[in-house]
């Protein structure tokens, strides 16, 4: 299923500008690893959720180059493309008219497996997010709470065995607690998985703790690109250092706490 | 008493089966083409904002104008066609609106949240329209559907003035003769049947909603048995409607035959007692000499012409004074041999209509007052009642005040100050007489003129046009001697009096038009 060889994905000089002139991405060089997670991050309107929906063309980019597995994407049939990209997005995207069971066979079943096949997977996949099937199989999106649905739509993603997965504000709508136990169970999945993912976030507390790789963005450009430790000994720029500092500041006065 | 309601009763519930088939069949078919125009068409619009609006504003521009008016202008649109045709196209489109409408709305506002998820997923344009956005906005779409359902189960009542039977032949006719009971049938079973139409869609949607495919085959098979239990009885005796090119040749077969044996003659009239008892009349006559019989009543006063010159129906009896104000469109006073002369003239070669006689009876407009108020006021001609010095009422049906009759007789008596007031024809008799008006534009042989004391003005100027009741023959039935032979017979054979005491039999004495038909034919014959 994973091809041995290179990067999963690779975006060389990746513009985007909208029908009204606005440039949303204006130049990004980016590599995601083999089983790597890549952090988007940066202030709101900074570009990071368009260049998102670039890479499974949700949107289509304007110049350069996006190669999923060693091909460019626009050598790839859109459809076929997004089946193989598995997309998790924030809080409501689920089908409200369909149960637990149909919002995480959608996949499977365009993919035409048999019936058999589809609810098998279906089960290992519940089990995989930790929500018993016997429970919660039958239930509609509205029955369940906020961090119920969004394991829902982490199985959804992952239903069609994807090499990547792409994460837009995954975690935001949740509470602090649950939201820290789905960033744990999710980096479990993806050591268990391994499948890379990139994961658009704006608070940089989890791109810190989940990311493999962190590249900081602003007006469609990539300031700065480097591990959470390299961010936090080196930031390249004020920006850069703004953004760190929320996530310090808590952890100062966490400590002086504890003293 | 009893017994006379109960007659009532069952003549009513023998009419049943043909009228709530004709009504049901009609209201399915419109909605069903309503749907296949409308869904599509809001599914193809839906996304697109500016061509939506466009549709949605032709679609309401439709639905403003009056369900009657839109039902009579297809008469016309559609070359003078009759029948289902207009009644059809007319709740069709008025069956539109709701379901677009609704369609439009119902897929716009589904959660663009869902719909990039269902994107980003990898659904194809076609799997969002049927997995997701026509699932989730069903309901609305639905919603829709029901209220097109009402409006067009509504509105089908008013397919009887175009001659297409349906629930409205209750209410119209039961108005015109008075006879509630019968306008009480009318709208019940119309109210009953939107009810229940209405609530099987929304057990289909429940159905639809839930995955209960026993509960949608349960509701189907209850819809298709409705239909067919509807329509079964009036397919068995139901000689289809022949071409007029069929019905030529059946005519030119038998140009050499008295008897009109197993021939159809259909025979048309208008919306009032004296139309429904002389349509009777002429029915005993024809049926007697073998022919089959069908009718169509409660047609509007100019659909008649119209399909009697386009042949939808064979035989009706119209007023001279109708005909050249209304259709020849003359505003001159004539006199009564004149008019007729150049109207037969004209009628023939401008439509092939055969004007075979007239009855003998005059039915005009005359303005009629309470006896007693008459005479206090020292009127007794229209010329008096310009000089009364009393703000005067004047009462008359919907039509009579745009035509040149009022409008002459306005102006050559000097009546401007009096005031107008429009009415239903059958309320204004009652009017008058309780002095809610004080004159009104009688037809002067209604039974209630006498029966209420009633006095008519008399026209010193001679400004009211004769109202000659005439036979009048469509072009096919011209050709066949037959039928003009056995009509023969009612030429001046009833004279006002007779045709006056008719029509109170039925407006006064409560007898149904048939009766009084069959006292009217033994006059004659005697």
């Amino acid at each position: 299923m994973i091809s041995s060889a290179g990067p999963v994905l690779e975006l060389r000089r990746v513009e985007k500008t909208y029908a009204g002139g606005v440039e949303a991405v204006r130049g990004v060089d980016l590599t995601v690893d083999r089983g790597k997670l890549l952090a988007l991050t940066g202030a709101s309107g900074c570009g990071k959720t368009s260049l998102l929906k670039l890479i499974n063309r949700l949107e289509d980019r304007s110049n350069g180059e996006i190669l999923f597995e060693g091909r460019d994407t626009l050598e790839h049939d859109a459809i076929a493309l997004r089946r193989q990209i598995g997309w998790v997005m924030q809080g409501n995207g689920l089908f409200p008219h369909y149960t637990v069971r149909q919002n995480i066979a959608v996949l499977p079943k365009l993919l035409g497996w048999d019936a058999e096949q589809v609810r098998a997977r279906v089960d290992e996949l519940m089990h995989l997010v930790q929500l018993e099937p016997s429970e919660f199989c039958e239930r509609y999106p509205a029955e369940l709470s906020g961090g119920q649905r969004q394991r829902v739509g982490f199985a959804r993603a992952l239903a069609g065995k994807p090499d990547l997965v792409l994460l837009d504000e995954a975690f935001s709508a949740l509470d602090a607690l649950t939201r820290d136990a789905l960033q744990q169970d999710f980096m479990r999945l993806q050591s268990e998985l391994g499948f890379s993912a990139v994961m658009v976030t704006h608070d940089m507390a989890e791109a810190l703790i989940m990311a493999d790789e962190i590249a900081v963005m602003r007006d469609g450009l990539i300031v700065q690109r480097g591990t959470p430790k390299d961010l936090l000994t080196a930031p390249a720029d004020d920006y850069v250092a703004h953004l760190l500092e929320t996530p310090r500041r808590q952890m100062r006065a966490i400590k002086e706490l504890e003293g | 008493m009893n017994a006379q309601l109960r007659s009532n009763l069952e003549e009513r519930l023998a009419e049943l089966p043909d009228l709530l088939a004709g009504h049901l069949l009609l209201s399915m078919a419109a909605i069903l083409v309503g749907i296949g125009l409308s869904l599509p068409l809001g599914i193809y619009a839906a996304p697109r904002k500016h061509f939506s609006n466009t549709v949605l504003n032709i679609a309401s521009v439709i639905q403003t104008i009056p369900g009657l008016a839109l039902l009579a202008l297809m008469v016309p649109l559609l070359g003078g066609t009759i029948g289902y045709a207009p009644a059809f196209s007319a709740l069709m489109l008025y069956s539109i609106l709701p379901i677009l409408r609704n369609t439009i709305v119902g897929i716009q506002g589904v959660d663009p949240a869902v719909l990039e998820a269902a994107r980003g997923l990898g659904l194809t344009p076609r799997q969002r329209l049927w997995q997701v956005e026509l699932p989730l906005a069903l309901p609305v779409i639905v919603a829709g559907l029901r209220t097109a359902t009402v409006w067009v189960v509504g509105a089908a009542t008013l397919a009887t003035p175009v001659g297409a039977p349906s629930l409205g032949n209750y209410i119209f006719a039961g108005l015109q003769t008075r006879n509630w009971l019968s306008v009480i049938f009318g709208c019940l079973f119309a109210a009953g049947l939107a009810i229940i139409l209405d609530q099987m869609i929304r057990l289909l949607e429940v159905a639809a909603r839930d995955r209960r495919r026993l509960l949608a085959v349960q509701v189907s098979g209850a819809l298709i048995l409705l239909t067919t239990a509807a329509i079964v009885p009036s397919l068995v005796d139901f000689s289809p409607p022949s071409s007029p090119a069929q019905r030529a040749e059946q005519s030119a077969n038998r140009t050499d035959t008295a008897t009109l044996d197993g021939l159809s003659v259909r025979i048309g009239a208008k919306a009032f007692t004296e139309q429904y008892i002389l349509a009777e009349l002429m029915e005993d006559v024809l049926t007697d000499a073998g022919a089959d019989v069908e009718r169509l009543d409660n047609l509007g006063s100019t659909v008649v012409f119209e399909a009697l010159s386009s042949g939808r129906i064979d035989v009706a009896i119209d007023y001279t004074g109708t005909i050249w104000a209304t259709i020849m469109n003359r505003s001159e006073p004539a006199d009564r041999y004149a008019m007729y002369a150049e109207m037969s003239g004209w009628l023939y070669e401008e439509h092939g209509i055969v004007m075979l006689g007239r009855l003998g009876f005059e039915n005009a407009y005359g303005f009629a007052m309470q006896g007693d108020r008459a005479q206090a006021l020292g009127v007794t001609s229209l010329a008096d009642l310009a000089v009364t010095g009393e703000r005067l009422q004047v009462g008359g049906d919907p039509e009579v005040f745009t035509r040149s009759e009022w409008i002459n007789t306005r102006d050559t008596y000097g009546l401007g100050a009096l005031e107008t007031r429009a009415m239903d024809s059958t309320f204004m008799y009652g009017a008058v007489r309780d002095g809610e008006v004080d004159v009104i534009t009688a037809y002067t042989t209604d039974g209630r003129i006498a029966a209420y004391n009633l006095t008519v003005l008399s026209d010193p100027l001679g400004v009211l046009p004769p109202y000659d009741a005439v036979i009048m023959l469509s072009p096919q039935a011209a050709t066949r001697p037959g039928v003009a032979r056995s009509l023969a017979q009612l030429i001046g054979a009833i004279d006002d009096e007779t045709m006056r005491e008719a029509n109170r039999l039925v407006d006064l004495e409560r007898q149904t038009p048939a009766q009084a038909a069959a006292w009217l034919y033994e006059e004659i014959t005697e």
